[in-house]
């Protein structure tokens, strides 16, 4: 039985809606048992409003809270008990296999960072988010592509890029189920020597590497294009490039709204496209995807969306729930380990 | 003749004690043509009525909707199980049918009261009694409205308004009626367990009291009645250890429905740590290792679960039974079986 804990008090909707979706992933997935951790009493009065399995569904009381807004660190250290630091300590202590979170990224992140231990070969944990795409991809006919990592730290250098490549490969593989998923590093430029030294050296590390399908380097348009899987930068060029595709998408939304109170002309405009457009939202449904995983300990942190409802929650328990059946941090470090393999042998091999 | 008996324990079988399907035509057709082989008893049930059977002045009655023309491979299921039963009441919808009776067919109300209060009648002085039941019908109305009937607390004139919002046939309201007259009174139902099959939320049926308590599954069964001193430590392991047999049991679902007794205030902490002593004490005097392992994962497992709690208050409740307005509840029950057919045939 897999035990996924989740963050009860982390999140927008927190602990209620947070709760529902623990509850309604309780019925679904069968021989998972899932671990509530923040405050007992007012789990305890939520859980009996909802349908959900009572033996598949644990409580952890946690006296503390970070909320959204609070500074990391600071929030970190001052909230020894806060429910995301007793979550991480219960997976660090084997007493759960996966967390899910929809509270303060920055406090998951080192929440994790602190008590967990990275894979061999990893120095850096990535952060990784789903943005859709024109393509679709794999056997679930995936609209996302993979960005990492978007700000589980600042820098990375070429090391740090190939094995957020591997790791990001491997996720697409076993979540997307698409066999052979088409990694690139994000530049700013196609050819090989463009951008900085971390990247031009990655690039030369990833064209050696015949365990993924390495495509080369991609610029900032390719991405909503798809015309990569996985694109792979460093936190800091991660986190810009998220960040502003979302504001690019609230602009559009904003506009449209705009348009729809300005002229009735634009609104019957809009009546009319939007069958297209609910096909677009359903398919830019970041509710369905669930949330996003942290990639690199040997554990397995999945976040969900700060503003995640409840079937947004359970849909991020059963990526959980997906990757610990297909053991995604097991494979991780087995790709890691074989490309290191290889690599120190082709540095030992005696030239010919 | 009267028999004696010191608790009667009265079940139902389909959703309570058998894993049925009959939500569609295809499931009924399917649960009939089923072998007693074929038949799925829940995990823990054989094992908890079997520990109440342990006790000769139990008596254990079955009261089931399924047609009488199914006795035998009920009986036979129930056989294969290991259980023995005083008494097994079948509802006979073969000459429903050919009374061309169609609402009897369905209804519950109508037919499980007065087989409730008949058996009833059949016992000797005011014995408590303890019934299971399940969410899937009209079981808690049922079982309550019976109840207070023993209790005295129902009128002859809302009984029949019951029976009339209930559908029932005039000769069935007649019979009804004429059995809650002549039944002894007395506050005798001590327990309603209700297993949640469809998983409904236990916050349904707050409105119920303390006397009802929904159950996710055995294992919760065992705990309310061990908490209320009808089933003891010893039973309650071989419940779990039935349970732990099924692979959709592990030792930590135990514990986490003893915790969510906990949290639903339907489990006093008092007597989770009692009990939690007893397993100590079982496991330190058990037969074989396996055995003392199973105990002393159960032991520990119980204790975290009820130190992860914190200091977290259970949910309030009303310490007393409050009186309900079964017309009301039956009328409600009656849309919402409208409601869910109405679903099933649009989806």
């Amino acid at each position: 039985m897999h035990r996924i804990v989740v963050d009860a008090m982390g999140g927008d909707h927190a602990p209620d809606e947070i709760v529902r979706g623990a509850a309604e992933a309780s019925l679904a997935l069968r021989d998972t048992e899932l671990i509530l951790v923040g405050d007992a009493a007012r789990i305890g009065r939520i859980l009996p409003q909802v349908r959900h399995d009572g033996g598949r569904v644990r409580v952890h009381h946690a006296d503390q809270v970070i909320a959204m807004d609070e500074r990391p660190s600071e929030a970190i250290a001052a909230k020894p008990d806060s429910s995301i630091a007793v979550a991480a300590d219960l997976v660090a202590s084997g007493e759960g296999d996966a967390l899910v979170s929809a509270g303060n990224t920055g406090a998951c992140v080192l929440a994790c960072a602190r008590r967990w231990t990275l894979l061999p070969g990893v120095r850096r944990a990535a952060l990784a988010a789903v943005y859709p795409t024109e393509l679709r991809r794999g056997e679930k006919n995936d609209p996302f592509s993979l960005i990492l990592d978007v700000g589980a730290t600042i820098e990375a250098e070429a090391a740090d890029l190939v094995a957020f490549a591997l790791m990001g490969a491997a996720y697409a593989e076993i979540i997307s189920k698409n066999p052979r998923p088409r990694v690139a590093l994000l530049s700013n430029g196609s050819e090989a020597g463009k951008g900085p030294r971390s990247v031009v050296e990655a690039h030369a590390l990833l064209l050696e590497a015949t365990d993924i399908n390495f495509i080369g380097n991609i610029e900032g348009l390719d991405i909503p294009r798809g015309v990569a899987d996985v694109v792979v930068c460093s936190g800091y060029v991660g986190n810009v490039v998220v960040k502003m595709l979302e504001g690019v998408a609230e602009t559009v939304v904003g506009l449209a709204r705009y348009a729809y109170k300005e002229k009735l002309l634009w609104r019957a405009a809009l009546a009319m496209l939007s069958s297209g457009i609910q096909r677009l939202k359903d398919l830019t449904d970041w509710e369905q995807y669930g949330g996003a995983p942290l990639l690199g300990f040997e554990n397995l942190f999945i976040k969900a969306h700060g503003r995640s409802r409840a079937r947004a929650l359970s849909n991020a328990v059963k990526v959980a729930d997906k990757a610990l059946r297909a053991d995604l941090c097991g494979s991780i470090g087995r790709g890691l380990a074989g490309f290191q393999a290889r690599a120190a042998q082709a540095v030992t091999a005696p030239p010919r | 003749m009267a028999v004696r008996a010191t608790h009667v324990f009265r079940w139902d079988l389909d959703k309570t004690y058998l894993r049925t399907e009959f939500d569609t035509l295809r499931d009924l057709v399917k649960s009939a043509l089923e072998t007693a082989q074929d038949k799925k008893t829940y995990p823990g049930a054989a094992a908890l009525l079997r520990s109440l059977r342990q006790s000769p002045e139990h008596r254990i009655c079955i009261i089931s909707g399924s047609p009488s023309q199914m006795r035998q491979v009920l009986a036979a299921k129930l056989a294969l199980d290991g259980i023995e039963y005083d008494e097994f009441v079948l509802k006979n919808n073969l000459r429903n049918l050919t009374r061309l009776r169609l609402r009897a067919l369905r209804a519950q109300v109508p037919y499980k009261l007065p087989a409730l209060l008949e058996s009833r009648s059949g016992v000797l002085g005011t014995p408590p009694e303890t019934l299971f039941g399940d969410d899937a019908e009209a079981d808690a109305i049922i079982y309550c409205l019976y109840a207070d009937i023993l209790a005295g607390v129902v009128s002859a004139g809302e009984l029949a308004r019951v029976l009339e919002a209930a559908r029932a046939y005039d000769d069935q309201a007649e019979r009804t009626l004429a059995l809650a007259e002549r039944v002894r009174r007395g506050d005798a139902v001590r327990r309603v367990l209700i297993h949640l099959d469809r998983r409904s939320p236990t916050a349904m049926f707050a409105h119920f009291g303390a006397r009802l308590v929904p159950i996710y599954n055995y294992f919760q069964a065992a705990l309310v009645l061990y908490a209320d001193g009808v089933v003891t430590a010893d039973q309650l392991l071989f419940v779990a250890r039935e349970m732990l047999e099924s692979p959709e049991f592990e030792i930590p679902t135990l514990a986490n429905s003893l915790q969510d007794l906990l949290r639903r205030g339907r489990l006093a902490r008092a007597v989770a740590e009692e009990l939690i002593g007893q397993v100590q004490t079982a496991a330190a005097g058990a037969p074989d290792p396996d055995s003392r392992r199973m105990a002393e994962g159960i032991a520990a497992a119980f204790s975290d679960r009820v130190r992860h709690l914190g200091g977290a208050p259970p949910l309030e409740r009303p310490a007393t039974t409050p009186r309900l307005d079964y017309v009301a509840l039956v009328d409600a029950e009656y849309q919402h079986r409208r409601e869910r057919k109405r679903r099933r045939r649009s989806s």
